[in-house]
């Protein structure tokens, strides 16, 4: 098994203050890694830099290294295109955009240049599927993204994510806004994913986490409290706060 | 459980902002229905009161001296109700032949082509005393087309496009549907001076139809009644007028008279003396003539106004109008949707939110509130003097750009404001540049409201009017190029309404603009409908 990202040291600052502390973090090619910890620890964050999401807010600062396949991605030489191109995001809300289904998976694509439709077509259907979108949505690709519903929604993204045929996805709590179903139906198809995809996820679920990911991650108040494997992190937590954590004593 | 006293208070109090809520919502809707309503009925209905120096009795056939009576026949697709003899006169002697068009009588823009009887006869001299008898002439202006008999002229009316023509009453079984017969107002009123002296800063200037009918019926005995002075009405008519047609009953203490001698002398002698007789049977210089008002109701707003192509304030369509209003929306909106929409792109997306852009912002909400009418006044000087671009259509169309640009900035900055930040990361977190996502993704969203703006800014152009009075001119062509002057349905409304050419006329432009803002708004609506679907 090979590292995918490796973090070192990163140290995040909106404005004055700091919102991660020397942050370490190896993350495997095929494996799903989880952060999880209270709200505002900064998980979210983290897993923005990741593909420099934060980028888009003025005041962030960043130091320390952000190693993708070994390069530094906050390198002023390094194409930020090309990286968000390779680790995908998917958000917290389903935030389709305002156009067909197809067109919608078409998004990315189109926008890296491909144009040919017979290609796109191809593309698209594999993503559907690949997101298990396919079957209720292959009647209703001209119909707007917006009619689907919220976990119909959240799978399409992520079938966008996949369209521009990422190695990484990174998803933000992505069921956070979704019924349970919806729910069961991300995790069954984050189970698929790991096959071909390294996911990171951020997620608030202790059971999610546990259900899904091989490694588990604890952020606590910018600091990484602990790393490890899911099932060390759950039954024989090193750290005390890890276990007041996971048992729910805080939250 | 009983209701508690602050429970009652409170239901009190409830009530009655509900009263107050309630009473003022219902101000609104009536304001509302009440300004609407009231422009659309004018529009579509003209009820007004016309002051003239003839009664609003109509004849069909005039009486001749020779026992003969003439009929008076025009083009069928003239929409003459009546005319007076004055004015028939007026058509058979106009000096100047451009003058002479229908115009004035019936709002089309037709010439009048007028045709004689020259077949000579006692019925033809006859004709033409009646016709000619108050102008220096002794025979018939050139422009007048001759014909020797009542077919000829009747084929000569029914196949001219503004033709008028006249034939002895036996011929009147001639008639056909292309022609139709005129109904001619030949009554006139005089007075003895006693009745138009002014008595308490008062003077009798005019009485309505009703009024005359009253008297005819022998109903007003004293001038006093139909706000004259104390003085005793006395009825003359002369016994060429017979009006068991237009009154059922008439006075019986009614003098006849039949020669121009007596008549002369009953108005002359008689204090209150009321003689009602033919244009042709006095000397209009003797004696004031009494004016009489009469309500004329009619469609106002029709189907050949909307069409017609203008001609001049008081005849024709708007057609051209409505061409013109609408190609100055257009021009407006693709100047200034592009550049209003991307200075909101720039100030939303691209530019650092600091000092600079706030004045920026300051800077267009204070250009959005500022009058139209400075705007007019820089336009002048600057597109049309400075610029050299003269008045026109380009000073006009850059000017009420300006106008609006600042409104479409500020709608559109909303809009694109109002897009979730989501949206754009969704994107970017893709590999998306920045510019894609604005212009794939952001700008559809944002395009309900960015829609908006521009109906608002259509509704602005099109009641637009102080600009176009400094930049647009006012001739009444279509617009050929972008240097010629022209006129728009709203500036039209101003002139004929500062003018005083016709309230009709206003209000029926009026209610022309209104249905086009109503079509512009359900277009809009519906487009948006169709965009925001999608977000």
């Amino acid at each position: 098994m090979s590292t995918n990202i490796v973090v070192k040291d990163l140290d995040l600052f909106y404005g004055d203050f700091q919102a991660l502390h020397s942050v370490s973090l190896d993350i495997e090619e095929n494996q799903v890694t989880a952060l999880i910890g209270p709200s505002g620890c900064g998980k979210s964050t983290f897993i923005r830099t990741l593909n420099r999401m934060n980028d888009l807010i003025d005041s962030v600062k960043i130091t320390g290294e952000v190693l993708y396949h070994g390069e530094d991605i906050y390198d002023s030489e390094s194409d930020v295109i090309e990286l968000r191109k390779r680790v995908g995001m998917v958000f917290q809300k389903p935030n389709p955009f305002p156009m067909s289904v197809y067109e919608n998976v078409a998004y990315g694509p189109k926008i890296h240049g491909k144009s040919n439709r017979t290609e796109l077509d191809i593309l698209v259907e594999k993503s559907l599927r690949g997101a298990a979108l396919w079957d209720e949505v292959k009647d209703r690709l001209d119909k707007p993204a917006t009619g689907l519903s919220g976990g119909q929604q959240q799978r399409l993204c992520i079938a966008r994510t996949l369209a521009v045929e990422p190695e990484v996805v990174l998803m933000d709590e992505p069921t956070s806004a979704l019924d349970p179903m919806s729910t069961s139906k991300i995790e069954d198809l984050i189970d698929q994913l790991k096959l071909n995809y390294t996911i990171v996820i951020v997620t608030h679920n202790m059971q999610q986490a546990g259900r899904i990911s091989d490694k588990t991650c604890f952020f606590l108040n910018g600091y990484i409290e602990e790393i490890g494997s899911t099932d060390q992190i759950f039954f024989n937590p090193q750290s005390s706060k890890t276990e007041d954590y996971i048992s729910g004593k805080f939250g | 459980m009983e209701i508690s006293r602050s429970t009652r208070k409170i239901h009190r109090r409830e009530k009655t902002a509900k009263a107050v809520i309630w009473g003022l919502s219902a101000l609104t809707i009536f304001i509302l229905f009440w300004i609407i309503g009231f422009i659309l009925i004018r529009g579509f209905y003209s009820n007004k009161e016309v002051r003239y120096d003839f009664t609003g009795y109509t004849e069909e056939t005039i009486p001749l001296d020779d026992q003969h009576g003439v009929i008076f026949v025009a083009h069928s697709k003239l929409r003459i109700k009546d005319i007076t003899t004055e004015d028939l006169q007026t058509l058979y002697t106009s000096p100047i032949r451009e003058l002479n068009t229908w115009g004035d009588f019936t709002g089309q823009d037709i010439y009048c082509k007028p045709a004689v009887y020259l077949e000579p006869s006692e019925f033809n001299s006859a004709v033409q005393k009646l016709l000619l008898g108050n102008s220096a002439l002794d025979d018939w202006k050139s422009y007048t087309v001759k014909k020797n008999s009542s077919e000829e002229i009747l084929e000569y009316v029914g196949n001219t496009p503004g033709g008028l023509g006249y034939i002895p009453a036996e011929d009147a079984y001639l008639i056909d549907k292309k022609v139709q017969i005129i109904p001619v107002r030949d009554m006139v009123l005089q007075v003895n001076p006693s009745v138009t002296d002014i008595v308490n800063n008062r003077s009798l200037q005019a009485v309505t139809m009703d009024q005359l009918n009253s008297i005819l019926r022998g109903d007003v005995a004293n001038w006093n009644q139909i706000d004259g002075p104390e003085l005793p009405l006395v009825l003359g008519l002369s016994s060429s007028i017979n009006l068991s047609e237009q009154l059922d009953g008439i006075s019986h203490s009614v003098t006849a008279m039949d020669s121009r001698a007596s008549m002369l002398s009953f108005l002359e002698h008689t204090p209150g003396a009321l003689l009602m007789s033919r244009f042709g049977d006095i000397d209009t210089h003797d004696f004031e003539l009494l004016s009489v008002d009469r309500i004329e109701r009619g469609r106002n707003l029709t189907l050949a106004f909307i069409l017609e192509k203008p001609a001049g304030g008081d005849a024709g369509g708007i057609s051209y109008f409505i061409i013109n209003t609408l190609i100055l929306i257009i021009l407006t909106l693709l100047f200034s949707t592009p550049v209003g929409v991307m200075a909101a792109i720039y100030l939303v997306e691209y530019a650092k939110q600091g000092p600079f852009v706030r004045i920026l912002r300051m800077g267009t909400e204070t250009l959005a509130g500022i009058p139209s009418i400075v705007f007019g006044l820089f336009g002048r000087i600057f597109f049309v003097k400075i610029l050299g671009l003269g008045i026109g259509f380009l000073s006009s169309t850059l000017t009420v750009t300006l106008m609006i640009l600042p409104t479409l900035v500020r709608t559109s900055e909303e809009a694109l404001k109002a897009v979730p930040k989501n949206l754009r990361e969704g994107s970017l977190a893709m590999g998306a540049t920045r510019f894609q996502t604005i212009m794939r993704v952001v700008i559809p969203a944002a395009s309900p409201g960015i829609l908006t703006g521009i109906i608002l800014a259509v509704g602005r152009v099109v009641g637009e009017t102080a600009i176009l009075l400094y930049t647009l001119g006012s001739g009444y062509d279509l617009v050929r190029n972008l240097s010629s002057p022209a006129r728009v349905l709203s500036l039209h409304l101003y002139l004929l309404f500062s003018e005083a050419v016709s309230f009709d006329r206003a209000f029926a432009t009026a209610t022309v603009l209104i249905f086009m803002v109503l079509i512009t708004n359900l277009l809009t609506k519906k487009l948006i409908r169709k965009q925001s679907v999608y977000s």
